[in-house]
């Protein structure tokens, strides 16, 4: 079983696809190490699905070079099919096939000899927590035991790299964990995973690494740590009041105190104050000690932490900004 | 106008460009006709020869393009509703199952009668030729043709709300519509001159289909429908008429929230019923389809045994039946020919076993094959075969291969019939070999041409009905421009026209009354072949391209 090590299993480099003259990717280099999470955020039409079909092997790059274990991944051709597992965002059923016939199907398709192909579907539908459901038709699971036959069929000839995407969409908040243990699971087995989705707050809890597009353009690259710090420098702070008649009386009081890039956004419908800040917790305290001497009645006083959403909003703010 | 459903069907059929090209190919293809047969001298025509040969066929051609046309819409119609999840809105809305059920059925009339309408300054030519009775002929024939159109929309309208899938709505919307117009007219034609009460229901079934009422608005002189066209037009108006009632009260009643209150198929295998059923199973099906399947065996293409398993019609319990089936009629027929109880020669006995082998290869090749592509592009299938190490050669060839052999089997289920007629009739053999090769070749061109359009669709529907279209086309049209052989079309056209149908070498060789100087042999299998081959050849660079990376 392959280990987790600092071996870069994925790797691009200036990857670009252009489709005439819309550029669909411009320039991505990315590197994913094996065992790793990696997260992979953007809007709809950021790139995502041209990266990850170039990654598969199911479209060719303009230029640069796109790699998986070595492997050039636009000449790679069987090779590449056979390091990759891909779980597109459409689950690809066929009427009147049983869970236990789609992945004997597939297992033959991938050249497993017949006497493997039965033990090893049974191995694969306990990996994805579906053995109960090998005899039922596919076409009449549920969008959540679609993503499972979906785990089970991109594991059947155990790819090294595994490429999902959007495999979180749709499901119910129950499936959702389901599949969060499962992948986070594949990751301790050594497999080196590529997942895209819009819900972020999913991805920071399994993501090792995040890669942001918008644009076609990598925008942020790194560890999650790495990717907030860069992103998210400031803090936000939030003042919570009694009533919403105080709101005005604390906006004057800090007026004053607040420092010019700090802007104070309120929300009288919330009783609520809000400003992002750099400034130490001494001076912090400040602030509360001036509205506590002006008799604003303060509930709360708090730091709101920054999250993967916070960090793709402001990626994602600078861009059409830009453009 | 107030009927919300039916305004958006006519919007949705209005606005597209198939319907503005059929038309079109309605007003080119009957001018064309009248244009053939205009007087280009000033000689007088007294008995009006050339308004009636452009009458027949233009009345034959109008009717075939009914039968062609009109099941397509209201076939898909109620189950793409239900696909796309629009029908619950529908059935929740205020509108009642008779409002949805009128829109649907009046949208699909409307266009059907603009169609038909594309026809009347052809046929307002031949009634300027003179010739053709306005009161006795062309209007009643209106009238045929609009009830035609009742019928069958009727039909579509009624097996689309017992669908699922709106590719084996259209199959199935054919197979009855082909079914009523030219089916129901066998037992009569087996049955003829003889008479007793098996003889009157025979009579009563026959004036299902528009064929005798055509005969007779026509005047036909075809001598098996003699006997039954004298009333022909207004039997048939009843027949239909009463047929599209029954249809639509099932259609309103299906029309119910019912219809979508259906659970998930507990996807239950033999092996979990009791020892009983699966002995009950065994028996009945043969080859179980429930059975919990053993893996792909080492050296079989994966991708024939999922086409195999995945289809609903075409897996191998239903194909014992069906090759069961035709082994047994035709069989059946040699014998009744060889025994005398029919006074028909060995001949029309085989031409009546290859026109329904031929019914069956048109009926059941593009509803095999027209799927092959666009089913797994539909499905989203195609994206994970590229994805897999197979390549596009055994990709395409597992699917062609799993419409093959189901096509081979239906011709081989026919050849104990033609073995009794060898035996009955030796000097038949060359005949016989002959007509089995026509065929096998029909069946190929069926096969390549509809795995052809649907390495173009995206949709099986879509691919089913064009499918349909140009193979009936290619094989009834020809066959029609036959049955107007010397009016308005010469020898020459008409030959040239059968020589791309090469079911038509498979009859003329039988010598089909009709066609015995028709020599079509070997020039019919050589076009049939390289047509063949064409759709082969697109087929395959279109398969590898698009398993070949974007």
């Amino acid at each position: 079983m392959p280990q987790a090590g600092n071996e870069a299993v994925v790797k691009t480099e200036l990857l670009t696809k252009k489709y005439g003259e819309f550029v669909a990717l411009d320039q991505l280099s990315i590197e994913v190490k094996r065992g790793q999470i990696l997260g992979f955020i953007g809007p709809n039409g950021a790139g995502k699905t041209t990266t990850i079909k170039i990654l598969v092997g199911l479209s060719k790059p303009t230029s640069g070079v796109a790699q998986i274990a070595g492997v050039d991944c636009a000449t790679g051709g069987k090779q590449i099919k056979r390091l990759v597992g891909y779980m597109p965002d459409k689950f690809g059923s066929y009427d009147n096939m049983r869970v236990r016939e789609y992945l004997d199907f597939f297992g033959a398709a991938y050249g497993i000899p017949r006497a493997k192909r039965k033990s090893r579907i049974d191995e694969v539908l306990e990996i994805a927590q579906a053995t109960y459901m090998q005899d039922r038709f596919v076409e009449s699971l549920s969008h959540g035991m679609q993503q499972r036959v979906g785990i089970a069929r991109i594991m059947l000839h155990d790819p090294e790299v595994l490429i999902l995407d959007e495999p979180a969409n749709g499901l119910d908040p129950q499936a959702r964990i389901e599949m969060r243990t499962m992948l986070l699971r594949l990751a301790a087995q050594g497999k080196t995973l590529i997942v895209t989705s819009h819900i972020l707050p999913e991805l920071s809890r399994i993501c090792d690494t995040v890669a942001i597009v918008t644009g076609g353009k990598l925008r942020a690259f790194g560890s999650l740590d790495e990717v907030m710090r860069d992103l998210c420098p400031r803090r936000s702070y939030e003042i919570q009041l009694l009533s919403s008649n105080d709101v005005g009386r604390a906006e004057s009081v800090l007026k004053d105190w607040c420092l010019p890039d700090e802007t104070l956004e309120s929300s009288a419908a919330e009783s609520l104050l809000r400003f992002p800040t750099q400034r130490s917790e001494a001076e912090l305290a400040e602030g509360l000690r001036l509205l506590i001497q002006a008799g604003v009645p303060v509930v709360q006083y708090r730091e709101v932490a920054s999250d993967l959403e916070d960090a793709f909003l402001r990626v994602a703010k600078e861009h059409s900004s830009v453009a | 106008m107030d009927n919300p459903v039916l305004r958006r069907e006519l919007m949705e059929r209005l606005r597209s460009t198939k319907t503005i090209a059929s038309l079109l190919a309605v007003a080119v293809v009957t001018s064309a006709l009248v244009l053939l047969r205009w007087p280009s001298n000033a000689t007088v025509d007294l008995v009006s020869q050339g308004a009636m040969e452009v009458y027949q066929p233009l009345a034959w051609g109008i009717a075939m393009a009914i039968v062609m046309l009109v099941p397509a819409f209201p076939a898909t119609s109620i189950v793409r509703e239900r696909q796309r999840g629009t029908l619950a809105m529908l059935l929740h809305s205020p509108l009642g199952r008779l409002s949805i059920w009128s829109g649907k059925f009046f949208g699909n009339l409307t266009l059907m009668i603009v169609l038909i309408a594309g026809s009347i300054p052809a046929m307002a030519a031949c009634y300027s030729m003179g010739g053709a009775s306005l009161f006795q002929q062309i209007l009643p024939l209106y009238v045929v043709f609009l009830m035609m159109a009742v019928l069958y929309t009727s039909v579509g309208l009624w097996v689309s709300s017992y669908q699922t899938s709106a590719d084996a709505s259209l199959r199935w919307t054919y197979a009855a519509v082909i079914g009523l117009a030219a089916l129901s007219m066998a037992p009569n034609i087996v049955l003829a001159g003889k008479n007793n009460w098996k003889t009157r229901v025979a009579e009563k079934l026959s004036y299902v289909s528009p064929i005798p009422a055509l005969s007779q608005l026509t005047s036909s002189n075809d001598i098996s429908l003699q006997a039954i066209r004298g009333k022909a037009t207004s039997q048939f108006l009843l027949s239909a008429g009463g047929l599209s009632l029954i249809l639509t009260l099932l259609t309103l009643r299906r029309l119910h929230p019912s219809l979508l209150d259906v659970s998930r198929s507990a996807g239950k295998v033999t092996e979990q019923r009791s020892s009983a059923m699966q002995w009950f199973r065994r028996f009945t099906f043969l080859v179980d389809p429930d059975r919990r399947k053993s893996g792909i065996p080492p050296l079989i293409n994966p991708v024939m045994v999922k086409e195999f398993r995945t289809r609903k019609f075409g897996r191998l319990h239903w194909l014992l039946r069906l090759v069961a089936a035709c082994a047994v009629i035709s069989l059946g027929l040699t014998v009744v020919a060889a025994s005398g109880t029919v006074s028909w020669g060995v001949e029309r006995i085989a031409a009546v076993m290859v026109l329904l082998q031929l019914a069956l290869l048109l009926l059941l090749g593009p509803s095999l094959a027209s799927g092959l592509v666009a089913g797994e592009i539909e499905s989203g299938g195609w994206q994970l075969l590229r994805a897999t190490p197979l390549s596009a050669t055994k990709i395409l060839s597992g699917k062609l291969m799993s419409v093959i052999w189901t096509m081979l089997l239906i011709l081989m289920a026919t050849l104990p019939g033609y073995i009794v007629m060898i035996y009955i009739q030796p000097a038949m053999t060359v005949q016989v070999q002959k007509v089995l090769i026509s065929l096998a070749i029909s069946a190929l061109l069926v096969v390549t041409v509809t795995a052809c359009i649907s390495s173009f669709a995206k949709k099986t529907a879509v691919a089913t009905a064009t499918s349909y279209g140009i193979l009936f086309t290619l094989f009834a049209g020809t066959l029609l421009v036959w049955l107007a052989r010397g009016k308005p079309f010469g020898k020459q056209f008409v030959e040239n026209a059968l020589i791309l149908n090469p079911a038509a070498a498979a009859l003329a060789e039988m010598r089909m009354p009709g066609m015995e100087d028709l020599n079509l042999t070997p020039i019919a299998w050589w076009i049939g072949l390289g047509m063949s081959f064409v759709a082969m050849v697109i087929l395959s660079v279109r398969t590898w391209r698009l398993t070949c990376p974007d």
